[in-house]
């Protein structure tokens, strides 16, 4: 196995491209390092990327936040003008493991590992976040939502990195927020996990709203009836019931020991009408 | 599997301040190159993972899991761990002495990474609050603390000065003597003693619950592999391919020989060095496996046609036990209430945070083995009969341990350690990987238990009748003694004149199920405490007034017959729980009154525990000496497993003797110097080693006394070289050095058993099982989220009569851990052989998972217990499961009679107790 800490992407792209067998990259290695203990983990190449220049950083542009891929996700929360504008985001990616791991790992890992139950990627979803990638042949940009195609596969060609996400900057009065559960305080993987982000107008109600839900099917799901059902409201209780209801309706979600279909079902329905109100209250609805 | 053709690299950083450099394998974790490469063995590994948090270390100063960081990434930054923060970091320095005030540290295996973390935190923040502590340390695992104490260290750091007490005798809460090496990342555990070159073991074990297998040519897959020195398996067992704690039940080989019985049974184990095994491809190893159904439940163990686990135990039942008095179903039939019901309980694991580790190697003809352990003369025991070789030739030495809390007790890499070193006559090394460990040491038993209890209408109770069905496992370990302490303590503190209990252990193809703090009364007394609080609703009494008519008072007939005249303080713990029952009943009813969906609850529940072994002797033996300089010797070989025997047994020694405790110079249970003091188990280490620590100092003042003919209560004082002893204005003087001393260097010595008094019990289990019993009754109060099923406790409040409190702090430590594993026990554990093998999977409390915790200790003197002490070890987590089902019952109207009550167990429950309700 190679091991190779090139400092340009384009070094990255084209060492990723030219292997022969496996290749992983590696950014703070939270998922990859846990893999590699596998007896059945196999690899020729490894490309760390954290030494490439410029991937560590959030920067503040005009059309909103571009966060390289070696963040680590400690550093979003120190970022205040990022809390400021998504802080359902900031609070999810505050959610992945522990403070330990928080150090270490970055949401375009935890978005690229592809496990359904990824904390950030669900919030990212909501927020409309674009990912800008990285290949031999120049870069692209591909929503957030597009890049996970089922549990542990994304559509990257060979040789693709993702360089950078890219954060909209939120229109007025608009709040995010993520709520997730795992059974017990903290450091699980979610059982269930849930995005919301609403845009109000002045008089409170609500004229955009993106709602996305994790670990109920291979990959994240965005949810356009639970949308349509709170989209003209002010959230009174019906609409947060078919808000619920419309959540539930979407998984398909596993059986598994953390949790059966019937409870993940039902808990997408608890926590997307909590996660709503919280959304609401941060778009300045009352 | 990664390809074996590593490419080299070299890399620098910083590390505690002074410029390193290292070459690299490809891949390799930070965690390793530190502990391997730069000998930092203060950064723990207890997961490899990232799950457990004990690697943490700071790179540019911010916390990260040195086993999830790529060495590489290290290159040119800066890397700081325990010791060196110790040394240089004003905030490392303050957290050391808060951690040793509040006992924050216990068996220490998780300080390293608590205090770096800590470390972090209070850099940003010198004034955090307990929310910041918990958020901080939320990746940190402790098993054994409870962690309340942690959050109350950080808090404090730098704000308060030590506590500190000139005599140190029994009722201060002293620090722990052995405390330092805790908190500056000295302590040696398992893992951290062997010499780098030593030859590495690793077994190959049974990927499946039941398989017969074979092997193909060992001797040549050994020759034609690089690095492999030998490989050994059954017929490298030179005495009996056999073990076990309990001699009669013996019945685990060391390598299986023709049939594995669970998965993760060890079938051979290669040897080689440290590169090769690293990078050991298991599926080129020459074994063929043949899968064979397995019986995973008891039920299934005992339907008619199961395969027998062993031939000679029909039906897969391994033993049982029975205590009987009165008319229990005649008075059941005629009670004006009973109440009944079926309880069942998951395998829990221990989840220390120390994985099995050790070292060996040959000197002069003789084995020595360096490993963590509960019981080192256990493990002498068990090496003699299974190398066949001359006790004299065997030498175990124990090393710190990083949590047992029982499954420490039964052997698990002594035996390879040994033959390994015999058979290639070099040193050897062994680390269990978290899930080694998991799927190979043993469990708690899983129970299966039905009971049935009856009242009279004002409330007393007539009988009761318990039958549980206990999962062994494959192998018999401490099975037996489960079986006989439940039915002994199935009754809980209470006085029953009817009463019928019966406890099976039953085989099936499951992990050994051994001992775990209580050895079955904590699954007994869910049951129980569980059906009292029903039995008290249907009578419509308080659920708390209703014990305490109950309760066994002095000079009441336990269940076994046994009457103690004094000590018995049950009544006391109830009563001191009566006013947070009142206050916090009122306080979830007015909650209540406002809130749908997330309710609140309160719950309480007793227990009993009898120290030391049920009717068998269980001696300790302490010895003790002064040496000619003064210098005094307690050898103390009661092994220390965070509990804190070290500090207790040292101050009950000190306070008999009449000299400062800080005087003694401690020696370990290394058993070729220090007699046997039992193993640490079964509650037993304050009071039974306590007691010959007493004696052994009482022995020496006579001695000394006798020396210059003074009376029994003259002062004595041990200085250089001499020892005054004033008889009111008489004063003596001793010349050490006109003394001779023996081979051991003493001048004067001593050397004292002692053995609890207990009567055997007949065939209905009537009897003196144990010489005292503790005492415990648990109080909390939850808050249940319905929409969502989590229970979320809020608060404790414990009261412990310990007889005599002979160091507080360390009962307060006790009494929080053990409440942090009953409620793991209660909300979350449920170990699944193949399916939870590791931290991530198998969920254990973290720091945010455990509320605060309020003790009350009772001091009800025991008639045996050095100063009135009793044991108190196990009981701490008997009463928390029962009290937080009850508190879930209250706050819901639910009652969980299958634990774990996780999340979607109790939101399932929920949906059908309201679709019951809705229909009815
Ligand atoms: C103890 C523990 C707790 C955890 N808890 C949580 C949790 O609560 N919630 C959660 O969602 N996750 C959790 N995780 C998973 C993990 O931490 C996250 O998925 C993390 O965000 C991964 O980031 P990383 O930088 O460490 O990824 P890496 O391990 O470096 O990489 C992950 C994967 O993504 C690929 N990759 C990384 N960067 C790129 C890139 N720029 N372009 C293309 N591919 C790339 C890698 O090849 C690899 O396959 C936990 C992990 C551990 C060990
Ligand atoms: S050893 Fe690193 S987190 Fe457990
Ligand atoms: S003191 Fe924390 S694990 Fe033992």
């Amino acid at each position: 196995m190679r091991y190779e800490r090139p400092d340009t992407m384009q070094a990255a792209t084209a060492l990723l491209a030219g292997a022969e067998a496996k290749s992983f990259v590696l950014a703070g290695g939270t998922d990859l390092l846990v893999r590699m203990q596998n007896d059945d983990f196999e690899a020729d190449l490894i490309v760390d990327i954290k030494a490439i220049s410029g991937m560590a950083k959030v920067t503040e542009t005009d059309d909103g936040f571009v966060i390289g891929a070696g963040v680590p996700s400690v550093a979003l929360f120190e970022d205040t003008a990022l809390v400021a504008a998504w802080p359902g985001v900031v609070e999810a990616a505050n959610l992945i493991g522990s403070t330990q791991i928080q150090g270490r790992c970055t949401i375009v890992g935890n978005l690229c590992n592809a496990s359904p139950a990824a904390d950030s990627v669900p919030a990212l979803v909501a927020a409309g976040a674009v990912a800008q990638v990285a290949g031999p042949s120049g870069t692209r940009d591909v929503a957030v939502i597009d890049i996970p195609t089922g549990p542990g596969k994304t559509s990257l060609a060979k040789g693709e990195i993702i360089q950078a996400i890219l954060l909209p900057k939120p229109n007025a009065r608009t709040g995010d927020a993520y709520l997730r559960f795992i059974p017990r305080t903290e450091m699980d993987i979610a059982v269930v996990g849930v995005a919301v982000n609403l845009t109000l107008n002045e008089d409170g109600t609500v004229i955009a709203a993106r709602v996305a839900l994790g670990a109920v099917g291979p990959k994240v799901i965005l949810v356009d009836t639970a949308a349509k059902a709170v989209i003209g409201s002010k959230l009174e209780d019906v609409v947060l019931q078919a808000l619920s209801e419309s959540c539930s309706a979407a998984c398909t979600p596993i059986n598994d020991k953390r949790g059966t279909v019937a409870f993940r079902t039902q808990v997408a329905g608890v926590l997307a009408r909590r996660a709503a109100q919280t959304a609401y209250t941060r778009a300045g609805g009352k | 599997m990664m390809d074996k053709q590593m490419a080299y690299d070299i890399i620098s950083f910083q590390l505690n301040g002074q410029l390193v450099q290292t070459e690299l394998n490809a891949g390799e974790r930070l965690s390793a190159a530190l502990r391997d490469k730069m000998h930092s063995r203060d950064v723990k590994i207890g997961c490899d993972a990232g799950d457990c948090g004990a690697c943490t270390v700071l790179i540019d100063g911010a916390p990260v899991c040195a086993c999830l960081t790529p060495a590489h990434q290290a290159n040119g930054r800066e890397v700081e761990t325990l010791s060196g923060l110790f040394l240089e970091n004003q905030h490392a320095k303050n957290l050391a002495d808060s951690f040793q005030n509040y006992g924050a540290a216990q068996c220490g295996i998780c300080t390293p990474g608590m205090m770096v973390s800590a470390v972090a935190l209070l850099n940003n923040n010198p004034t955090p609050n307990s929310d910041d502590v918990a958020n901080a340390l939320g990746g940190v695992l402790c098993r054994c603390t409870g962690y309340r104490a942690i959050i109350d260290a950080v808090i404090a750091a730098g704000t308060e000065t030590s506590p500190y007490d000139a005599k140190g005798h029994t009722g201060a809460g002293i620090r722990r003597l052995d405390g330092l090496q805790k908190v500056n990342g000295t302590e040696q555990f398992g893992d951290d003693i062997a010499p780098s070159d030593a030859l590495v073991i690793r077994v190959i074990r049974s990927p499946f619950h039941r398989a017969c297998f074979h092997f193909g040519d060992l001797d040549a897959w050994a020759k034609g592999t690089p690095g492999i020195e030998t490989v050994l398996t059954c017929v490298d067992v030179k005495g009996e391919n056999c073990f076990g704690v309990i001699p009669p039940f013996a019945d685990q080989p060391v390598f299986a020989e023709r049939e594995a019985r669970f998965r993760g049974e060890a079938v051979a184990a290669i040897v080689g060095l440290a590169s090769s095994i690293e990078n050991f491809d298991e599926s080129g190893f020459p074994v063929v496996w043949e899968e064979r159904p397995p019986s995973m439940t008891v039920f299934e163990a005992m339907e008619r046609d199961a395969p027998l686990l062993h031939e000679h135990r029909v039906g897969n039942i391994m033993c049982g036990g029975f205590v009987s008095r009165g008319m229990p179903d005649a008075t059941l039939n005629n009670s004006d209430a009973t109440v009944e019901g079926h309880f069942s309980t998951s395998f829990v694991e221990h989840a220390y945070i120390e994985p099995e580790a050790g070292f060996a190697l040959v000197k002069d003809g003789r084995v020595e083995v360096y490993a963590c352990t509960q019981a080192p003369v256990m493990d002498l025991d068990e090496l003699e009969k299974i190398l066949g070789m001359q006790r004299a030739d065997i030498r175990i030495v124990p090393t710190g341990i990083g949590g047992g809390f029982g499954s420490k007790l039964d052997i698990s890499i002594q035996p390879y350690l040994a033959i390994a070193a015999l058979k290639t006559g070099k040193p050897v090394r062994i680390t269990y990987s978290r899930t080694e460990s998991m799927q190979s040491t043993t469990k708690r038993h899983p129970a299966e238990m039905s009971v049935k209890i009856g009242a009279s209408k004002n409330g007393k109770l007539t009988g009761m009748v318990f039958d549980g069905l206990f999962n062994t496992g494959a192998y018999a370990s401490w099975g037996p003694t489960v079986s006989n302490r439940v039915p002994v303590h199935a009754s809980g503190p209470y006085v029953l004149e009817n009463y019928r209990a019966e406890a099976k252990g039953i085989h099936t193809n499951g992990p050994p199920s051994g001992a775990f703090r209580g050895f079955g009364v904590p699954q007994a007394a869910i049951a129980q405490e569980s059906l009292f609080d029903e039995l008290a609703d249907k009578l419509d009494m308080d659920r708390l007034e209703f014990r305490l008519l109950n309760v066994l008072e002095n000079n009441d007939e336990t269940v076994c017959g046994q009457v103690f005249a004094q000590g018995v303080g049950i009544r006391a713990c109830f009563e001191g729980l009566r006013p947070a029952w009142q206050t916090e009943r009122k306080a979830a009813e007015v909650y209540n009154s406002k809130s749908k969906i997330l309710r609140r609850g309160v719950g309480i529940a007793g227990g009993w525990y009898g120290c030391g072994n049920t009717s068998l002797p269980n001696p300790s033996t302490i010895k003790s000496g002064i040496r000619q300089d003064g210098t005094i010797v307690l050898h103390q070989g009661a092994m220390d497993i965070g509990q804190g025997a070290n500090t207790a047994i040292a101050q009950i020694f000190a306070t008999t003797l009449d000299v400062p405790v800080h005087q003694l110079e401690l020696v370990g249970p290394d058993t070729d110097i220090t007699p046997d003091a039992g193993k640490t188990s079964a509650s037993r280490q304050t009071f039974v080693s306590g007691n010959a620590a007493r004696l052994s100092a009482q022995a020496l003042r006579k001695d000394i006394i006798k020396l210059v003919n003074a009376p029994q209560n003259a002062q004595i004082e041990i200085g250089q070289g001499e020892i005054t002893i004033s008889d009111g204005d008489i004063v003596h003087r001793i010349d050490l050095a006109l003394l001779t001393p023996d081979a051991d260097g003493f001048v004067l010595r001593a050397q004292e058993t002692y053995d609890p008094p207990t009567k055997p019990l007949d065939e209905n289990g009537q009897g003196e099982p144990y010489a005292q019993f503790g005492y415990a009754a648990h109080l909390v109060v939850v808050e249940v989220d319905t929409a969502m099923g989590t229970t979320r406790p809020i608060k404790f409040v414990a009261a412990h009569d310990v007889g005599h409190a002979v160091n507080p702090m360390l009962v307060k430590g006790q009494i929080h851990g053990g409440i942090a594993q009953g409620l793991g026990m209660a909300l979350m554990e449920e170990y699944i052989p193949g399916q939870t093998e590791n931290l991530h999977d198998y969920l254990i409390p973290t720091i945010g998972d455990i509320p605060p915790i309020e003790t009350i200790i009772v001091e009800e003197p025991d008639a045996h217990g050095p100063f009135g002490a009793k044991g108190l070890g196990e009981h701490v987590l008997i009463p928390t499961a029962p009290a937080l089902l009850n508190a879930i019952k209250d706050a819901t109207g639910i009652r969980i009679t299958n634990v774990p009550a996780t999340p979607s167990r109790l939101r399932a429950a929920i949906r059908m107790h309201y679709k019951e309700q809705a229909s009815g």
